[in-house]
């Protein structure tokens, strides 16, 4: 789940935890830590740079710091850690390639199984007679059979 | 023949997931991807840390270089702390070698620098931007750059023996 | 001396669970039911020696054996001792072995409770029940043996793992978790032999559904206290990551929480049979594809302790589980057909099949998100990560079609619903869900999704309070009762379902902290130098100096802190309540732990990311989290809900017959 505090592989001693950067204004930190979010930790399990504690997550944070403030886009931002890390160094799949599978697959299976399910089900007759409707629910009937014992 | 399908595709399902589990038996799920190799190595301004002088990546243009990230607290880079002197000092006519400090206090690293001696510059890189830049996922990781100034490969192991190296650094020579 | 024991004892277990298993499958298969007793005498001897096995490591690791293997890996002196008797399932070998214990308790507790029971329907299933258990003995007495003995001991070993050390809830997360995944053998087992049988009467049914329901509440208890535990240790200011081994046990949930609601169907209208049984044989299947995730070091999480070689033996395990499980399901479905036909979609019905539906959904998604990187690398050969915000993004939707459907299912009638009669049920509990997102847009709280969610979870909880209070409430205004016994009453004299629909509170109580925790977050991060304070939320957090501190097994360096509300009070967090950094003897990194000011409306989160001795200075990430503790303070209500539907129904019959 988290990646201890610096699990750099073959880390045999201890790294000296180092402090990252002050954050930037309220507006383009909001940026970074949303960025952030999404691109993984190099040095880490499975944790994104903005969750990660670990020394190296911050320093590629602050890569995004830097990023956003020369003005990139988040594509761009995205694209400077694909180049180094491939399609890894993304949190959430893109929606193209073989990726997009994981996308479509699980809509796909949803509508597969709402078809099957409602061919499993009565078709709706309109203007069902009202005697034909259970009046009432079977619980309250079981409470009324329990009280008039 | 209907019962018969279902119960084909059912298993070959099962068939595809116990090979896809079974090949990840053979990949280490640690490993991180390494794009960088045929791309132009990021230029880098830094400072060497017995002279305090600012090195440059493209000063050196022209010539191979080995970049060696490393850092005091662990343990591997001080294995193949001697092979790499043994290769600096067999290639370095020809080959620039740079060491590069990361995720490490510069106080640390000058003392052990002072105690073990270096053949070749230590440049630091304060707040690992460099290694950032070049994608490092570990420690130690060695890069070998060719003239063109393009990242060929890089080694993400301690080199334990002067024949692995020998072995790497012919593709920059 | 101590590994002879323990290793002859789990020769023992594998002996006669494969005894049991023989006689159970082939005399059932035989229909030979005198054999019956020598199944279960089998099974007796196999939990009598699995059980001894455990006691004998418990004592190995209290005597600091170091000639045992595993006790070598995991123990050591400095260990405070609870931690030491902790350290049983702190590592693979150790876990798979309590793993048989609790095997052994389990099959102990089934076949001594059906004893009595014809060996028609019990046969075939202790004996798949043993098999399964054949199979971990093997695993114990083979791949993992942690009994194998140390020729030239050491003095002293390294100690558990310090995650575990770190955090009391690491004492009962584990064998939650254990008791909830080795507990669905038993629905797997008599699913199977129900299959195997080629019926499924109502004798099947009954012990099928409780014996899901227990195994279901360890789940969900461990699925909690695993997230709280993360929540509280490993000081990153979330409390689920998507990672795979949490999904691995959320899986098994998911079916099992399906076949829960599925069942009510089979009982009620003899249809959904060959669906309800392949959920009981799922979940079995994907508890034990989560123990491969977990143990075979295939994935990348920070729950792979230990990595070993059991992965190849367990991958075959699954292939012929699965391949037991098609071939079952394929050949026998047919026998189990629909007695009756389903009514519409507007039903109670329709409900359960949709919620069926978004239970499968969500399980497809969390299984085809865990394994598409092996996929894509195995096939395709390309690197690729599915984390958090892809399984955020997917199961947001599902999960708010689940509380809607959470809120109309019990309103509608089995069969068919009548329009007007649901307008007139629905009109309150909806009027209810829209005002309280009005007020919530009110208080200035913005957002569509929690929004929805709030508006959803209060539509929710008015329509279970009535149908909890509602019989209640006629049997006061017709008998005259007071409210308390009114509602024990009306509860006992329908357990499930009174249970069922406080267990719906519970999870509505959670949808709630989960919405609320991570729509209306505040974080904050910055460097410090002792006095100074940083603002979260209406929150300032006073750094008040770094601290030292040793213990016996581990050093430490704290930020001590004070929390000031908004009123001025002041919160002091020194010392050992301080955000910390520890260092274990064994563990080269250090472990930080952050300092959590739990607060029933709101949490205050610090962790200390780094400190620099020589300024005196450190760095924070600091959050207020609203109601995240809400998640873990269900669980007595979820507890107390299964409770209700658990309990035996006979001596209820009794009590009414004395009270006659």
């Amino acid at each position: 789940m988290i990646a201890l505090l610096l699990s750099l592989v073959l880390a045999q001693g201890y790294a000296p935890p180092r402090q990252g950067q002050d954050p930037l204004d309220a507006e383009r930190e909001a940026r970074v830590q949303r960025v952030g979010k999404l691109l993984r930790c190099a040095v880490c399990q499975g944790v994104s740079i903005a969750d990660s504690p670990a020394s190296m997550a911050r320093a590629q944070l602050d890569k995004v710091r830097e990023l956003v403030t020369e003005g990139k886009s988040d594509d761009e931002i995205f694209d400077y850690f694909v180049d180094r890390y491939g399609q890894w160094a993304l949190m959430e799949p893109r929606k193209s390639g073989v990726a997009l599978a994981v996308w479509v697959a699980p809509v796909l299976m949803l509508v597969v199984g709402l078809l099957l399910v409602l061919g499993s089900m009565k078709k709706p007759v309109k203007a069902v007679a009202p005697a034909d409707a259970p009046a009432e629910d079977d619980y309250l009937a079981q409470v009324k059979k329990d009280l008039g014992q | 023949m209907k019962r018969a399908a279902a119960i084909i595709t059912a298993l070959v399902l099962v068939g595809g997931l116990v090979f896809v589990l079974g090949r990840a038996f053979g990949t280490d799920p640690h490993a991180v991807p390494f794009k960088m190799a045929g791309k132009a190595a990021p230029n880098f301004n830094i400072k060497r840390l017995d002279t305090d002088e600012i090195v440059s990546l493209a000063s050196f243009k022209g010539r191979p270089i080995v970049l060696n990230f490393w850092a005091t607290w662990c343990g591997p880079c001080k294995v193949e702390h001697p092979v790499l002197d043994w290769a600096a000092s067999k290639y370095g006519n020809d080959v620039v070698f740079l060491g590069i400090v990361f995720e490490d206090t510069e106080d640390n690293t000058k003392r052990f620098l002072k105690e073990n001696g270096w053949s070749f510059p230590q440049l630091f890189d304060p707040k690992s931007t460099v290694a950032v830049d070049y994608g490092v996922s570990g420690v130690p990781e060695t890069y070998f750059i060719n003239r063109a100034g393009l990242i060929v490969k890089k080694y993400p192991y301690p080199f334990q023996h002067p024949s692995q190296f020998e072995h790497e650094i012919q593709e920059i020579l | 001396m101590n590994s002879t024991l323990g290793y002859g004892l789990v020769l023992l277990g594998l002996l006669c669970a494969a005894f049991a298993a023989i006689v159970g499958i082939v005399t059932g298969l035989m229909r030979k039911e005198s054999a019956l007793p020598w199944v279960q005498r089998g099974i007796y001897g196999y939990a009598a020696a699995m059980v001894g096995s455990n006691l004998v490591m418990v004592g190995a690791l209290l005597q600091h054996d170091f000639s045992v293997k595993y006790v070598s890996q995991v123990g050591s002196r400095s260990t405070p001792t609870i931690f030491t008797i902790v350290s049983l399932w702190s590592a693979l070998e150790g876990s798979i072995l309590f793993w048989g214990a609790i095997m052994g308790l389990y099959l102990f507790a089934f076949a001594f409770i059906y004893r009595r029971e014809h060996g028609r329907y019990m046969q075939l299933s202790l004996g798949v029940m043993a098999a399964v258990a054949t199979f971990f003995a093997f695993l114990i007495a083979g791949p993992a043996n942690p009994w194998v003995h140390v020729p030239n001991p050491l003095a002293d070993g390294p100690g558990p793992n310090p995650l575990l050390q770190n955090h009391p809830l690491m004492i009962i997360h584990p064998p939650m978790l254990y008791l909830g995944y080795v507990g669905m053998t038993i629905p797997f087992g008599i699913a199977a032999g129900a299959l195997l049988r080629g019926e499924l009467g109502d004798a099947w049914l009954v012990p099928l559904r409780k014996w899901t329901l227990v195994p279901w509440i360890f789940l969900t208890i461990g699925i909690i206290l695993g997230s709280w535990w993360a929540y509280a240790v490993l000081g990153w200011g979330g409390y689920w990551a998507w990672d795979p081994v949490e999904n691995a046990s959320f899986m098994p949930w998911l079916t099992a929480t399906a076949f829960m609601h599925s069942t009510m169907v089979l009982e009620k209208k003899k249809a959904l049979k060959l669906w309800t049984i392949a959920l009981a044989l799922a979940s079995f299947v994907l508890t034990i594809v989560g123990t491969f995730m977990t143990r075979s070091g295939v994935f990348n999480s920070v729950h792979s302790f230990t990595q070993s070689d059991i992965g190849p033996t367990f991958l075959v395990f699954i292939g012929v589980l699965l391949v037991f499980s098609v071939l079952l399901v394929a050949l026998r479905g047919h026998m189990l057909v629909a007695e009756t036909q389903l009514g519409g979609i507007v039903s109670r019905e329709g409900s359960i099949l949709l919620n069926n539906l978004v239970f499968a959904g969500l399980t497809f998604v969390v299984l085809l998100g865990t394994l598409f990187p092996l996929i894509s690398e195995g096939v395709f050969n390309e690197k690729l990560t599915v984390g958090e915000p892809y399984f955020n993004k997917m199961a947001l939707p599902l999960g708010m079609v689940m509380l809607f459907l959470m809120g109309v299912g019990p309103m509608l009638p089995w069969g068919q619903a009548d329009t007007k009669t649901l307008i007139n049920t629905a009109i309150i509990p909806g009027g209810v869900g829209v005002v309280t997102s009005l007020v919530c847009f009110a208080f200035g709280y913005r957002g569509f999704m929690p929004l929805t969610t709030f508006g959803l979870a209060a539509f929710v909880t008015v329509v279970t309070l009535r149908e909890l209070l509602l019989p209640a409430q006629q049997r006061m205004a017709e008998q005259k009762e007071s409210l308390t016994t009114a509602i024990f009453v009306s509860a006992s004299r329908a357990r499930r379902r009174f249970g069922g629909y406080v267990v719906h509170l519970g999870i509505v109580a959670i949808v709630v902290a989960i919405a609320a925790s991570s729509a209306y977050k505040v974080h904050s991060t910055g460097t410090l130098k002792p006095g100074a304070s940083l603002k979260v939320g209406d929150y300032d957090v006073r750094f008040d100096g770094l601290e030292r501190g040793k213990e016996p097994h581990r050093e430490w360096i704290a930020a001590n802190m004070t929390i000031v509300s908004p009123g001025g009070s002041e919160s002091k967090h020194h010392g050992s309540n301080a955000p910390r950094m520890n260092f274990y003897e064994r563990s080269t990194d250090p472990v930080g732990s952050p300092a959590v000011s739990e607060r029933v409306l709101r949490d205050v989160y610090v962790s200390l990311l780094s400190y620099d001795t020589a300024s005196g200075s450190a760095s924070f990430n600091m959050w207020v989290f609203p109601l995240v503790g809400w998640i873990w303070y269900a669980i007595p209500l979820l507890a107390l809900g299964t409770l209700i539907a658990l309990w035996p129904q006979r001596r209820r019959q009794q009590v009414a017959a004395e009270a006659k």
